[in-house]
Order: structure tokens, then C-alpha cells, then sequence
């Protein structure tokens, strides 16, 4: 974060600019993505990107772009976009992953306990160029030295852009993509490939990739006996509406036990009845309504 | 040796009054002001008090110069610091350094920068909950998620060895720290610090907070204000604001029974937006950790 923007948030000049307070609660609002007062800076330097773009010189400004002026729905996507850019990379969120595999995977083998198949099914919506399925990928192979010895995986990966499932398939990745990587994973489950890095075969063979809209709502209703949904960052493409509709299918899609994910500072508030919201170590997630009730515990 | 025989000697500990910690000269005029009308007040003498213990003034202005605590002009002394911030925060601020003061020097290997970090975490969440469900008084909810966890001071202080123990349970088993109280002591921080609060003569709600927010209390008195403490706390514990770890479960906030409570005297209650809090109280973490971190390690 520069100096400026680290001022426009804790205000050596005063609170911070309510102009960029009332952008936060917009994008908010329509996009269920949250910064909090330690990541307006970021926000600042976002829409300052946009702002260089339209030309305009205040937040005041440049909320009226993004809620008055014709081309309004255009500059919303083209900020969430800015907001959203370059997210992707493996180990992104660790601790929503450490929160699955220290309370979600038992969670899940519990409720599965009696059945005859022992099998997961992870599905991740929206999975761009592939770091998170194989992120997940590589998790549960760690976990099936341990839990999950004698289970089943696989992970669904699916998008709506064909060249990032290309990208995705062929498994080769840079240096961005992959800098929260540790050396034990880079040395297990990664080649090195001139100044790239490979994911090994081991890695992909769980995967399957495919391109699938969110909003076609036929194909939708096939992902059957899903145990945990990843939807990451995508939600804050969608209007209110279709947002609804993929939420219900989330919902049908899911087991009785399964978990939904969404990315770090993104929420659900006023877009579902039925997913309760739960508080998982350091994380959050959404499960189904009724099964909120039995309050988990993991051994 | 009983179950029920260890408690009573450990508790007997705790009433051994050399034992344990005594109130901070900062603290007794404080908790008194906050029991007045704002008419009746003598600004003078408190700041006074502040100001005959230096290393506390220093503290205070450290704190006072955090924007959690609204700085918007270099504060660089306690007389600015009244006039910018006002006399309400700057007690608050006194407060929680005086507070922050309190652990004695052998704690049996416990960091308790940990225990403060929360502690003073849970008040700013305390303050911000109460607040956003316009709860009448944010101040004393700020003072009640301070002082919550008084209970664990006095294990710290009066048996650190088995406290030890206690901790090491609770952080390698991932689960909430008064089960493991009651699991090895057989009473919790609730009870020591019931003892605490008594003795130094803490106003009925924020004894019943100390005594109770890990109990049943829903038909205390002071139920509504046990309730903010008790969520936000869950809150904290569940987050970056615990103590040291993160428990190993799940939990629904609109099952606690704090929600219930809650929700009778607040209906707004129902459609409140539990996952922005979460993402807020995020953002305390970084500045909590610095300022505990620049108070402790004077
Ligand atoms: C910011 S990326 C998220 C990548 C990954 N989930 C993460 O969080 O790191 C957003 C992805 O959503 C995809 N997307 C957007 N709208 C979609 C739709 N209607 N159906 C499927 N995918 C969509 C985009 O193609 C893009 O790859
Ligand atoms: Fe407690
Ligand atoms: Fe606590």
C-alpha cells in the first residue's frame, strides 16, 4: 500500500474519505465482496485505477460513474474487475483451507461414516486457471496419508472461460501464480520446467476440467452429491438475481452435510434464506439450513 | 487428593488476598466515574492520577495515537489528548492500560501478551457490536469485554503452574479454554475471576459478566450485556483475536444463547449481517497486536 494510501485509511488527514466509504458499501451491496477500514487502502488503489481511466479526480466523482452516469453498469464491472484481477494463485486462502482440513474433512467422513462408498466429491465454480482445484488436489492427497486413507476423491472443476480452462489443463504456472507456494509442496507435487513450474500428473489426475456456465440453469441441475463447493470471487460478477438462482443450485447440489466456500471478505447477507452462515476456525462457510442446528464438534 | 478438595484449595488460594492482584490506582477512580452522571465529574482529578504515573501517561498516549481509538491529530499530550479524543475515550484508554498492566512476572511460561491481545480485542468488539445494534451503552459494553477474562489474570497469578497445564491442554486439544479449566482445575476463570471482581469491588453488571459469560445467565439481570461479551468474545476466539489458538469447531452464532437474549430487546437483531462483523473485526487485528505489543514490552 503507498503512504497516501495507507493515510486515506488511518487518517493521519482525518477518518477516511466517506466518499470511499460509501464505494465500499456499494460494491458491498451489489457484489457481496467486503473491505474492511484495513483494506480500504486497496480499495483506493482500485478505483484510483478506474479513476486515472475515466478521468475523474474525487471518490464524489467517481461514485456518481458508478451509480448516476449512463455507462454505470459498465464502470461497476470494470471495478470489480480491477477488484478481482490477478487473484488467483495456489494456497490462496490458507486458513479456510486449514479450517477444511482440520474440522470440514472429519466433519464429512462422520456424516459419511456408514455409507458403503467412501468418496468426496469437491466442486470448484468458477476455478479459472486452476490453482485452486489443485490446491485442493494436493490437500486431499496429503489427507489420504492420514483421514483419508481408503476415500475417494474428486474434484470438479469448472469455468466459463475456455482459454483459462486450456491454461488450467495444460498445468503450467509462474511465479505469481505460485508464490505462497512452500518448499514441501513446490518439491512434491510440482517439475520444474525452465522457469515455470509443473503440476505432476498425480496432482491432475483427480481433476477433471469443464466449461460450464453458472447461469445455465440445465446443466446446472446435473452436479449431483456435491460434499463441498468453492465459489470464489465469482458471485461478484452476478446481479441479484441470477446470483439467487446459482445459490439454489448450490443448495441442490449439495449433500444434507455439505459446506459451501466463499472467497475471504465475500458474504451471502441478504441473498439467502436458506444457507446459515457458521464460523469455522479462523474462516467462514455456509452449510444447509437445518444442519446448523446440530452444533459440530470435530474430534 | 479430590477433585473437590483441589478446587477448594486453589479457590482458597485465590481469597488468600496477597495472592492477588490489586486494583491499579488508575482503575478505582475510573470504575467509579463511569457509575456517575457526566455533571458530577472531576476531570481534573482523574487526569491527575494518570498523570502522577508516567510510564502510564506514556502508555496512554501510545494509545491514544491508534486510529482504533479515532486519532485524527498528533496527540502528544494528555491535556490533547482530552480535548481531541474527549474525556470518555481518554478514561477508556487509561482503563485499558491499566489493565494491560496487570500480569504478574512469572506466569509458568504463558505469554500473557496473548490473553491481552484479546482482551482488548474483545472490548473494541464489544464497543463496535453494541453500537451497530444501538445498544444504549457502548461504553460499558467497551469495559465489559475488557474486563471479561479478569478470571484468567488470577490463575495466572495465583497458580501459574497448574494454569500451565490447563493452557497447554486447551491449545494442544483445540477446545475452549474454560473446559479445560474445568477439566483439570475444576472451576473456570468465571469463578476465580468472580473472586476478583468482589474484591475489588466491580459495579453489579460487570461482576456478572466476569462470573457468568461462560455460564448459563440467561436470567441474570444483566443478561443483555453478559449476551454482547459473550458473542463477541466467540467472535474473537473463533478469529484472529483468540488466545494464542484457534479452537477446533464449529459454531452458529444465531444458536448461542446470547443471540436469543438478544434478540428480544433488539428485533433489528434478526437481520443482522454476522459475516461483515467477522470481515470488520479483521481489521482490529494488526493495530490490537502493535498496540499490546508497544504496551507489554515497555
Ligand atoms: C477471479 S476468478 C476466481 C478464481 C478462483 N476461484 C479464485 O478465487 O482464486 C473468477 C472466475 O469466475 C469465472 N466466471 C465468471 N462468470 C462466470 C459464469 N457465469 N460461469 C462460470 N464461471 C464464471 C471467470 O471466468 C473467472 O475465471
Ligand atoms: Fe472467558
Ligand atoms: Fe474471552
Amino acid at each position: 500500500m503507498s503512504a497516501t494510501a495507507a493515510q486515506a485509511v488511518i487518517g493521519f488527514e482525518g477518518p477516511p474519505d466517506p466518499d470511499l466509504v460509501r464505494i465500499r458499501d456499494l460494491v458491498y451491496q451489489v457484489a457481496g465482496i467486503f473491505h474492511p477500514d484495513s483494506k480500504l487502502g486497496l480499495l483506493w488503489e482500485r478505483c484510483g485505477r478506474r479513476m486515472k481511466e475515466r478521468k475523474t479526480k474525487t471518490f464524489r466523482e467517481y461514485f456518481e460513474c458508478l451509480t448516476v452516469k449512463p455507462n454505470r453498469r459498465a464502470e461497476l464491472l470494470a471495478l470489480l474487475n480491477e477488484i478481482t484481477i490477478g487473484e488467483t494463485c495456489f494456497f490462496r486462502n490458507q486458513a479456510q483451507l486449514h479450517a477444511v482440513r482440520d474440522l470440514v474433512i472429519p466433519t464429512i467422513i462422520e456424516a459419511k461414516a456408514k455409507l458403503p462408498i467412501r468418496r468426496m466429491r469437491i466442486w470448484s465454480a468458477g476455478c479459472s486457471t486452476g490453482e485452486e482445484p489443485y490446491t485442493l488436489s494436493m490437500l486431499l492427497l496429503e489427507e489420504s496419508q492420514r483421514r483419508l486413507r481408503d476415500w475417494t476423491f474428486e474434484i470438479l472443476a469448472t469455468d466459463l472461460n475456455e482459454r483459462s480452462l486450456a491454461h488450467a489443463k495444460n498445468g503450467l504456472y509462474g511465479s505469481y501464480g505460485t508464490r505462497n507456494l512452500s518448499a514441501y509442496y513446490r518439491e512434491k507435487y510440482f517439475s520444474p520446467e525452465g522457469e515455470q513450474l509443473r503440476v505432476q500428473p498425480v496432482v491432475q489426475r483427480n481433476v477433471s476440467f469443464s466449461r460450464l456456465n453458472l447461469s445455465d440453469d440445465a446443466r446446472m441441475t446435473f452436479m449431483k452429491s456435491v460434499d463441498m463447493v468453492f465459489c470464489c470471487n465469482v458471485l461478484i460478477y452476478f446481479d441479484l438475481a441470477s446470483k439467487r438462482r446459482v445459490i439454489q443450485h448450490f443448495y441442490n447440489n449439495l449433500l444434507p452435510h455439505g459446506y459451501l466456500f466463499l472467497g475471504p471478505s465475500e458474504s451471502l447477507y441478504g441473498v439467502t434464506e436458506e444457507f446459515r452462515l457458521v464460523h469455522l476456525p479462523g474462516a467462514t462457510a455456509y452449510v444447509k439450513g437445518e444442519r446448523s442446528l446440530a452444533g459440530k464438534k470435530a474430534s | 487428593m479430590s477433585a473437590t478438595t483441589t478446587t477448594t484449595k486453589l479457590l482458597e488460594r485465590v481469597k488468600d488476598l496477597k495472592q492477588i492482584p490489586t486494583i491499579p490506582a488508575v482503575l478505582a477512580p475510573l470504575l467509579r466515574y463511569l457509575e456517575q452522571p457526566v455533571e458530577d465529574l472531576d476531570i481534573q482529578k482523574v487526569t491527575d492520577v494518570i498523570a502522577q504515573d508516567k510510564a502510564l501517561a506514556a502508555q496512554c498516549l501510545r494509545m491514544a495515537n491508534s486510529p482504533l481509538f479515532g486519532r485524527f491529530q498528533k496527540i502528544d499530550s494528555l491535556r490533547t489528548a482530552i480535548l481531541g479524543l474527549g474525556f470518555q475515550r481518554v478514561s477508556d484508554i487509561a482503563m485499558s492500560c491499566g489493565v494491560l498492566n496487570l500480569t504478574p512476572k512469572d506466569t509458568g511460561g504463558i505469554d500473557p501478551v496473548v490473553f491481552w491481545e484479546h482482551s482488548l480485542g474483545c472490548a473494541l468488539v464489544c464497543r463496535h457490536f453494541a453500537r451497530t445494534i444501538s445498544y444504549p451503552d457502548p461504553r460499558k459494553a467497551y469495559l465489559a469485554g475488557l474486563l471479561h477474562d479478569l478470571g484468567i489474570v488470577v490463575n495466572l497469578w495465583s497458580f501459574p503452574e497448574e494454569f500451565r497445564r490447563v493452557f497447554e491442554r486447551a491449545r494442544s486439544q483445540r477446545i475452549p479454554l474454560h473446559e479445560a479449566e474445568q477439566a483439570v482445575l475444576g472451576f473456570t476463570h468465571c469463578d476465580s475471576g468472580s473472586l476478583l471482581a468482589e474484591n475489588w469491588d466491580l459495579s453489579a453488571d460487570l461482576h456478572a459478566v466476569v462470573s457468568l459469560h461462560h455460564c448459563s445467565y440467561e436470567s441474570s439481570e444483566h443478561a443483555p450485556l453478559i449476551a454482547v461479551v459473550e458473542l463477541a468474545d466467540l467472535l474473537c476466539r473463533m478469529s484472529g483475536l483468540n488466545y494464542g489458538y484457534l479452537e477446533n469447531r464449529q459454531v452458529n452464532v444465531l444458536e448461542q444463547p446470547g443471540f436469543a437474549v438478544l434478540l428480544q430487546k433488539f428485533p433489528a437483531l434478526r437481520d443482522f449481517d454476522w459475516a461483515r462483523l467477522t470481515f470488520e473485526l479483521d481489521s482490529y487485528m494488526d493495530e490490537v497486536h502493535g498496540l499490546v505489543h508497544a504496551i507489554y514490552r515497555k
